[in-house]
């Protein structure tokens, strides 16, 4: 504050402008704000993705850890497997290419599980016991979260082993089996009950109903779709689940030398990489043309540099085995454009079918969930119909992951796990209401962001490891980044909406009307005497973390 | 990234700048940088507004108010009478806006020069005589709209801090308020040396220019990103250093910011940008040597 007037020989002037009140000329006032980023939005996981790509940029690797597993105890497994929509929505994305998120989660993951850090547990004991049926990442991710809050919780699974697709479904030279067990048994360290090779039945749900105060579903979508023009009896046609679990549990299942895969998915990628691990020429056939394959473009490529061969545009008409060799004709076929969104609607291009002879066909066309007995209701689409906090139809009984949903994603099943938490919470302390549904405040977009500040520095991915060499085992095909590329990665994060404290709205004020307490700690103010409302501070923050709101008077 | 300045409160809160206004943001580095030791000297022009309506004052220092024409030799003046009584460490720093420097303070500000006195000028140049209603001065660059030159101003403007390096004083500068942290470095730089001390700030004047409120600072670092305003140092006339140069951004990104130059047409922006890229191609062969 400046100083009396008295200390200054009265001359000309008898005392300071900051006697005046400029505010009163504003017609805007800048809040300092925390907001969305896109980043976080996207996730479907709800990650506090800057504030942990901020920590590890500072290298609080333990703060960081503890930030990603607050909502999704799995960072090692996404960190490899999520199909990470937080890079696609990256505000960095507009300027000098996305930040690495998924690279800095695997990052983060793989230094915990080295360093073996536990998860936390619950901060006091409740009563409540919990039954949670499937040990999915849906289901794993609800028992953690119910846990943390205290509550008793038993997960029943119907294989020897826990963690659903992450340990049956996805190959380990995607996603390698200790990174998953490591995970997965800190998960359960916390203190939850696991009842392995125990099938639940719709039968059953009554008796555990009485047993535990609530139950949750997490059976994920097993069921693998058929198609009528192969005769599933015939051995030589097989679901790519049953080839996946088999080859997961080293009972690797005798396929040929020629394999022909139906469908253009993610699963598909899966077993055409695996069988061409296991010594097979593999030809991927796909309704859909080859260039907009369902399946993620980082699949796609990795499987063409691995030899599968993908034939996009493709039908099977019929399939007929002689002399142990399966013949399938096939017609060419677009989609039509006029169907309803999800809806493949194949064309055929009369006269230019053509034949493809298989030793093996492996199907993978999607997968349903196997409710069959299930009190609850299903929708069309033959997921369990839930609302905003998970709750089925049957009082009591909620659902996530792949069972409620066809967001086949590992990251919606943690969401979705985690979602149901709040539900089951609710419920059991007899509240009624929705989930979430709180107003928040906007996202930040790409222009709230002083670029400035930013200057450009490259994206760094993951390298891939040789396809020669990544043909020979099933060792992991994608090499982690080093600490230091973590670290330089990183500091690309502009942070979106987050203050980093960096003084910038402090600095750039003309009339010395943002404020900053330093003591406890940085924390800034506007005063409303003197704030004109120019916008300066808004405009030069590098990061979106100040707003400007209208003055009503 | 983050800036760190120690400032010394001298520049207070309630001042009547506009909204948004850089050559308030410019004074607060330049005075709270020079500290309390120091006494400034203002001829009329924003500053002089923005010093404070008498009798209050926003400078915690003695302010000095003198005329349009003798900015320079006032300061000089003062500091050889503060020299006189012994009290050399005091700082003596002009600050006067482009038409107090450019044109009607260049006599005095010339032969100030001349005898290297030993005085910091700093011109806060908005490229017009903006608190009299933005008519046009030697500053005004080409093209430019004021309320003199409503068609643009035919003729270029006038390269001050050459003119000032040719008079071979001890240090000069350009800057803006975009590079905070360059500018508060060479006001430091001026404040520790001693004889005639020159800096050019170039200032968006938001109202004179047809900028946004909050765009200011946005904008000046657009006049240096284009090459139009390069910022630099020259010690004793002759030790050129680059501080930030053009960056490939073509004037256009400038121009179209700024409603005095909406009438422009586009061979006139090509026109700009061909003197631009010259005054350019001259400026960074000093940067060699
Ligand atoms: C081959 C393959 C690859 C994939 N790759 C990816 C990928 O790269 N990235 C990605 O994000 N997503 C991928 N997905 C999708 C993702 O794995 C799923 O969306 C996710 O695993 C769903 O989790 P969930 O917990 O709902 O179900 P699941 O993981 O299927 O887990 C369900 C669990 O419930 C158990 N269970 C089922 N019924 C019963 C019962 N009646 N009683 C007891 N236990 C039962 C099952 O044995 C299983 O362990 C892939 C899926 C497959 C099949
Ligand atoms: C000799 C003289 N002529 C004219 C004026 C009127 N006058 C006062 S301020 C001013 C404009 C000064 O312009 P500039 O120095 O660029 O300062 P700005 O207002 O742009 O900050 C003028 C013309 C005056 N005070 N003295
Ligand atoms: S879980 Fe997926 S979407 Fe969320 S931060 Fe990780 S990679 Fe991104
Ligand atoms: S820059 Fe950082 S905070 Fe912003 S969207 Fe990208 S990852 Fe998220
Ligand atoms: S300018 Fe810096 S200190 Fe101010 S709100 Fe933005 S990030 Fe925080
Ligand atoms: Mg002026």
């Amino acid at each position: 504050m400046c100083a009396v007037a008295k200390e200054i020989p009265p001359v000309w002037t008898t005392g300071w402008t900051e006697e005046l009140s400029t505010g009163t000329w504003r017609s805007a006032t800048p809040v300092h704000e925390e907001r969305p980023s896109p980043c976080k939005n996207a996730c479907p996981a709800g990650g506090n993705i800057p504030l942990w790509i901020q920590q590890v940029r500072e290298g609080q690797y333990h703060s960081a850890w503890l930030t990603l597993v607050a909502n999704n105890p799995f960072p090692a497994v996404t960190g490899r497997v999520c199909h990470h929509p937080c890079e696609v929505s990256c505000n960095r994305g507009e300027y000098d290419g996305a930040v690495t998120v998924n690279a800095l989660e695997q990052f983060v993951g793989d230094l915990a599980l080295k360093e073996g850090w536990p998860l936390p547990g619950p901060e006091n004991n409740k009563d409540a016991r919990v039954a949670v049926i499937g040990s999915g990442p849906a289901g794993l991710s609800c028992a953690y979260q119910l846990r943390r809050r205290g509550y008793r919780v038993t997960v029943f699974e119907a294989q020897p082993e826990p963690g659903g697709v992450m340990r049956y479904g996805i190959p380990a030279y995607r996603l390698p089996k200790e990174i998953v067990a490591g995970e997965v048994n800190r998960l359960l360290a916390t203190g939850i009950e696991l009842r392995t090779g125990t099938v639940v039945r719709g039968e059953d749900l009554d008796s555990l109903r009485k047993e535990f105060a609530a139950l949750c579903l997490a059976t994920g979508a097993p069921r693998a779709k058929v198609l009528p023009q192969f005769n599933p009896a015939g051995g030589r046609v097989i679901s790519g689940l049953d080839f996946l679990g088999r080859v997961n549990r080293n009972d690797i299942p005798a396929i040929g030398r020629q394999v022909a895969v139906i469908g253009g998915g993610s699963v598909a990628m899966d077993v055409a990489r695996t069988a061409r691990r296991l010594g097979s020429q593999v030809k991927v056939l796909a309704l859909e043309d080859g260039h907009n394959l369902p399946a993620q473009a980082q699949e796609v490529q990795e499987a063409l540099e691995e030899g599968v061969i993908i034939r996009g545009g493709v039908m099977v008409r019929e399939a007929a085995e002689e002399g142990g060799i399966l013949n399938l004709t096939c017609d060419k076929v677009v989609l039509d454009p006029s169907a309803p969104p999800g809806v493949l609607k194949p064309i055929v291009i009369p006269g230019v079918s053509f034949q493809v002879s298989a030793d093996t066909v492996i199907l993978a066309v999607g997968q349903d969930p196997d409710l069959d007995g299930f009190p609850v209701r299903q929708g069309e689409n033959r997921v369990i119909e839930v609302d905003h906090c998970q709750a089925t139809s049957g009082a009591g009984i909620f659902a996530c992951g792949d069972a409620a949903s066809t967001d086949r994603f590992v990251s919606a099943a943690i969401g979705g796990g985690k979602r149901a938490v709040l539900g089951i919470e609710r419920y059991l302390e007899g509240r009624g209401g929705n989930c979430g549904g709180e107003p928040v405040p906007d996202e930040v977009s790409f222009k709230e962001i002083n670029t400035f500040y930013f200057p450009v520095a490259a994206r760094v991915e993951r390298k891939a490891a040789d396809p020669v060499k990544r043909l020979q085992d099933f060792r992991e095909a994608r090499v982690a980044l080093t600490e230091e590329e973590a670290r330089a990665q990183a500091h690309r994060c502009f942070s979106c909406g987050h203050c980093l404290k960096c003084d910038n709205c402090y600095y750039y004020c003309p009339d010395m009307a943002v404020i900053r307490e330093t003591l406890p700690e940085k924390l800034y103010g506007i005063q409303d005497r003197y704030c004109k409302g120019c916008g300066l501070c808004v405009e030069e923050c590098p990061r979106g973390a100040i707003v400007l709101k209208e003055v009503r008077r | 990234m983050a800036y760190q300045f120690a400032e010394e409160k001298v520049f207070c809160s309630g001042h009547h700048a506009c909204p948004g206004c850089n050559a308030a943001l410019a004074i607060r580095y330049i005075v709270n940088t020079l500290g309390k030791d120091t006494v400034a000297v203002v001829p009329p022009s924003c500053i002089a507004i923005i010093s404070g309506p008498q009798p209050l004052s926003s400078m915690r220092i003695p302010v000095y108010q003198t005329t349009l024409e003798a900015s320079a030799a006032s300061a000089a003046g003062i500091k050889r009478a503060l020299k006189a009584r012994g009290k050399d460490h005091v700082n003596v720093v002009a600050m006067a806006g482009d038409g107090g420097t450019y044109d009607i303070g260049f006599q005095a500000l010339s032969s100030a020069a001349e005898r290297n006195e030993d005085i910091i000028y700093i011109c806060l140049d908005n490229e017009g005589y903006m608190n009299t209603g933005a008519q046009k001065s030697s500053s005004t660059p080409f093209m430019a709209y004021t309320t003199s030159t409503p068609s643009g101003k035919p003729t270029v403007k006038k390269n001050i801090a050459e003119i000032m390096a040719a008079h071979r004083i001890p240090y000069t500068a350009t800057a803006t308020t975009g590079y905070l942290d360059d500018l508060v470095r060479k006001v430091q730089r001026a404040k520790e040396m001693k004889g005639m001390r020159f800096i050019v700030v170039l200032i968006p004047c938001l109202d004179g220019w047809g900028v946004a409120d909050h765009e200011g600072a946005k904008i000046s670092r657009l006049a240096v990103q284009t090459g139009i305003f390069p910022l630099y140092e020259v010690e004793d006339g002759r030790k050129y250093t680059l501080n930030h140069g053009p960056q490939g951004i073509p004037v256009e990104a400038y121009l179209r910011r700024q409603k005095r130059y909406r009438h422009l047409t586009g061979e006139q922006i090509d026109e700009i940008q061909r003197m631009v890229d010259s005054d350019w191609e001259y400026l960074r062969t000093k940067f060699d040597s």
